[in-house]
């Protein structure tokens, strides 16, 4: 597998080394995120021509889910203003590292939290809130202003960026899918890791900070966890840390470090993206307003079907598939009699799990596609936006009464069918990997193709069809 | 095997979608607007039918933008908007409201059929293709 | 603490330009929602009011009552401004101009006008009330004709006609049935009678009344009454079933709206009856009162106008 280490170019290493360049980037970001928060406030409650909603929902998901993501993995978190302030105290300095500390208790996480299930949880209750969330700027304003409380608190409690990496709803898909980017954060010679004690990458020095994600870069072999922030590229006295362009879902390949958190993730996501898909973008009004009373009846059964759908019946149906996968698979030897009596059969919650990162591919393209829909549709909503983001009648850079209209409305099909097909075939070949993974045949991974493709078919006729 | 799929990926993509050379004839469509939805929320005519589309909104002003088409009707309880157009272009086309009319306004969508949708079927056909394809795609 | 001075900071300087503005923010709302906000202001003779408007939640619009100017869009989620001058001092209503639900007609509001008084402006009485007609008592009649009356049938059947049944205030002040009455007493048959009524009614009005009338009806009535005027209209269901929330809200009780092509009905009452009903409003069935919103020969053309779903006027296209 070839790798070609980024920094090698003129002007990279450079760039990345001074804090400057992301400082700046994120400071952008920052004023913008507080900006979007005050907009929501005391702008017009009109969400599509609030700074909040447009800036956030349709320029920045878009600039994410369509750029960031598929192309840099985690490379928004390294620019993403959220623990900014927090880390500003926690570290007792703006830009200039500081040995001696800022203000924090500096608590470790705690070991039982030290998975992705609280993420799971924030981003499926994010989600059951997500038509209002989406389309009311006050709304849109508390969760962004609680996202900032969460970060500044955590970061005066705990070490490093545990709001990041353990609360985040954001950061858990974002970690997810960043297994599939075609970059990475590695150590060039990991045996030279090896014998530097000091393990400045992790504990920090004058030039930089322990890495904030407490991962140890020089033992770094996917990028869930990785939050491309560089510091470790700062710290390493041995300039032994390369930023590698490399083969599309390369982290997939690994067989071992497969978690049911992280497969439940999975599912979360590829529900959500096929009930939005539904909800959201489908033509069924009813739908849509029982997804927007909060609190009345309807709401309550819109919210049980979702959660049933992506926490019950989606992984249940996969189970099945999985089993079926199973029962094809040659035995090459009688099972033992000695069995683990575990959840299920024993072997099916391994190969549950595992087969599930098949529908890693799967689900960024389906996110890509849906959010192909909405952001083509209403991306023209940013140029009055900008002139007139409160809503009070400015017209700051003359595009205030410049009037809505689909772009690109007839490439957009195309563009979605390209992605969601391309997704099947990655997921196709995934799960065909993972079988070999498992020792099982080729042919057992039948069924979970036969699941991605319907997914494949059900997201198509909903957005194409 | 993978010279088989990618040839009939080729066909499945650029093969010329038959013509059902229906007559075109002209056709009438009523379109209740309210907020969410639209009443029918789906149409389907022939290519070359003369459509006109009658929109009557029952409780906002509401319009009906139709991708692909361009075209945009605005209507408000008691005035009907009517217009007439030729459905030259084949394929499946969203419509959306054009009048903010409410926070979920976005997504109020409806869908014009013109034709077959031969986008989809293709779409469908890619995917058999491509979740064969990757049984066979060599591992990396 | 530079951060923590621009969170402050920005929002602080916002609002407070936003309170040092002379002019008035007049916010639009779904009348379930609250309508206008301020619902009262108060203006000087003279001295221009400046409003900025915008609105909440759906299309809106801003008109004053009773005034030439034409209507204002009020668009969501940005701000119009428009400058009012007055030259009277009284009471004036402002209103919305684009449907906006079953509460729509709710949604007006006052501008109270001071300044120096000249003679006090006597409002005239409506004629209904000076011709002592209850506007809710039930007006039909039990033998309509099965098909609608031609005006131009009346004419060119050349009946000579007193000129009291030619005279506005004649036609005004009775039924079709009062006319058709008459005219069969002289001999008429039935047929002849109901066309030289249709005749009648079309002779005094004009086509420029006929054309305004259709136009406020059409922005105004057609939403409950129907495009056709057969009380269809897209929110007439609503109303027969007593659904409407702002009902509840305020109180009042709503029925299915009037049909205007109900010749059983109309031709019973008097145009100061449709008059009357316009301008006073339902009392009780949901009917809004349009007296502070169209000037007197408005509300006359509109009730002319709702003779064409009665009779048939042949108007050159």
């Amino acid at each position: 597998m070839t790798r070609y280490d980024l920094a090698q170019l003129p002007l990279v290493k450079p760039l990345l080394k001074s804090r400057w360049p992301q400082w700046i980037i994120q400071a952008i970001a920052l004023a913008g995120f507080i900006f979007a928060i005050i907009a929501g406030f005391i702008g017009t409650p009109v969400g599509s021509r609030n700074f909040s909603i447009v800036f956030v929902w349709i320029g920045w998901w878009a600039l994410l889910m369509l750029i960031a993501v598929p192309m840099f993995g985690r490379g928004w978190c390294s620019v993403c203003p959220i623990p900014l302030p927090g880390e500003w105290l926690q570290r007792g300095a703006v830009i200039a590292p500081n040995i001696k500390g800022g203000f924090t208790l500096g608590r470790r996480w705690p070991n039982k939290l030290r998975n992705i299930w609280l993420q799971n949880g924030s981003f499926a209750l994010v989600a059951l809130f997500s038509a209002v969330a989406l389309t009311q700027p006050s709304v849109t304003a508390i969760v962004l202003a609680a996202f900032l409380f969460l970060a500044v608190g955590a970061s005066l409690i705990f070490e490093r960026r545990a709001f990041c990496r353990y609360l985040c709803p954001v950061g858990g898909f974002i970690g997810l899918y960043s297994q599939l980017a075609p970059i990475e954060v590695r150590a060039k010679d990991p045996s030279l890791c090896a014998t530097h004690t000091e393990k400045t990458c992790y504990t920090g020095s004058a030039d930089g900070y322990g890495c904030p994600w407490q991962v140890f870069p020089g033992g770094l072999t996917k990028n869930t966890y990785c939050g491309t922030c560089v510091e470790c590229l700062r710290t390493c006295p041995h300039d032994n840390i390369a930023i590698n362009l490399r083969p599309l879902g390369a982290d997939l390949q690994q067989p071992t470090g497969r978690r049911l958190d992280e497969a439940f993730k999975a599912f979360i996501m590829l529900g959500s993206a096929m009930a939005y898909s539904l909800v959201m973008l489908g033509p069924w009004g009813a739908a849509k307003t029982a997804a927007y009373s909060v609190g009345s009846m309807a709401w309550a059964g819109y919210a049980a079907a979702f959660l049933i759908f992506i926490f019950g019946l989606l992984p249940g149906l996969f189970w099945i598939a999985v089993a079926l996968s199973k029962k094809i698979r040659p035995h090459p030897r009688p099972l033992p009699r000695k069995r683990e009596r575990g959840k299920g059969e024993g072997g099916t919650r391994k190969a549950f799990v595992s087969f599930s990162y098949a529908l890693i591919p799967l689900g960024l393209t389906a996110w890509v596609a849906f959010s192909l829909s909405f952001v083509l549709a209403n991306i023209s909503y940013l140029w009055p936006a900008i002139s007139d983001p409160l809503g009070w009648g400015w017209n700051l850079f003359g595009t205030a009464a410049m009037e809505w209209t689909p772009h690109l409305a007839q490439a957009a099909p195309t563009l979605q069918v390209i992605a969601l097909v391309g997704g099947l075939l990655w997921a196709s070949a995934t799960a065909r990997q993972i079988a070999g993974d498992l020792k099982y045949s080729t042919r057992a991974s039948l069924p979970v193709i036969a699941f991605c493709a319907a997914v494949a078919v059900g997201m198509l006729w909903l957005l194409v069809g | 095997m993978g010279a088989a799929l990618a040839v009939a990926a080729l066909i499945i993509v650029f093969a010329p979608a038959p013509s059902l050379a229906a007559q075109p004839t002209e056709r009438r469509f009523r379109i209740e607007a309210s907020s969410y939805e639209y009443a029918p929320p789906a149409i389907a005519v022939n290519v070359g039918d003369t459509v006109t589309l009658e929109l009557v909104s029952t409780d906002y002003v509401h319009g009906l933008y139709v991708d692909g088409y361009g075209l945009n009707l605005i209507a408000e309880p008691g005035h009907t908007e009517r217009l007439t157009f030729v459905a030259d272009k084949p394929g499946a086309f969203r419509f959306r409201c054009s009048v903010t009319c409410g926070p979920l306004h976005p997504f109020m969508i409806g869908k014009l059929s013109v034709g077959p949708n031969w986008l989809l079927w293709r779409a469908v056909a890619l995917a058999g293709v491509a979740a064969v394809a990757g049984l066979v795609i060599a591992r990396r | 603490m530079l951060v923590i001075g621009i969170m402050i900071g920005i929002p602080m300087a916002l609002v407070l330009a936003r309170w040092a503005n002379p002019a008035i923010e007049l916010r639009a709302r779904l009348a379930e929602a609250g309508g206008w906000t301020p619902a009262d202001l108060t203006a000087d003779v003279g001295q221009p009011l400046t409003l900025h408007l915008t609105s909440d939640d759906v299309m809106h619009g801003f008109a004053i009552g009773q005034s030439d100017a034409p209507a204002l869009d009020v668009p969501p989620g940005t701000m119009v401004e428009t400058t009012l001058t007055f030259e009277r001092p009284g009471k004036y209503t402002f209103y919305c101009t684009r449907w906006c639900g079953l509460g729509h007609w709710r949604m007006r509001g006052t501008i109270e006008v001071s300044g120096p008084t000249s003679e006090p402006v006597m409002e005239p009485q409506p004629l209904y009330v000076a011709l002592g007609i209850n506007v809710d008592a039930d007006h039909k009649i039990g033998d309509a004709p099965s098909q609608r009356p031609s005006a131009e049938r009346g004419r060119a059947l050349g009946i000579d006609l007193p000129e009291e049944y030619l005279s506005m205030d004649y036609y005004r002040a009775h039924s079709p049935v009062d006319l058709r009455d008459s005219l069969r007493a002289n001999g008429l048959s039935d047929g002849d009678a109901w066309d030289v009524v249709a005749f009648v009614w079309r002779s005094n009005t004009t086509s420029e009344a006929l054309a305004e009338g259709q136009r406020l009806y059409a922005a105004n009535c057609a939403a409950c009454h129907g495009e056709g005027g057969a009380g269809d209209g897209v929110a007439a269901n609503a109303l027969a079933n007593n659904q409407h929330d702002a009902a509840m809200q305020f109180g009042q009780h709503t029925q299915r709206p009037a049909d205007f092509t109900d010749l059983q009905s109309m031709l019973g009452a008097s145009p100061a009856l449709l008059q009357g009903k316009i301008i006073r409003g339902g009392m009780g069935t949901g009917m809004p009162y349009w007296g502070p919103i169209f000037t007197e020969p408005q509300s006359w053309a509109v009730a002319d106008y709702l003779w064409t779903f009665v009779f048939q006027y042949q108007e050159a296209q």
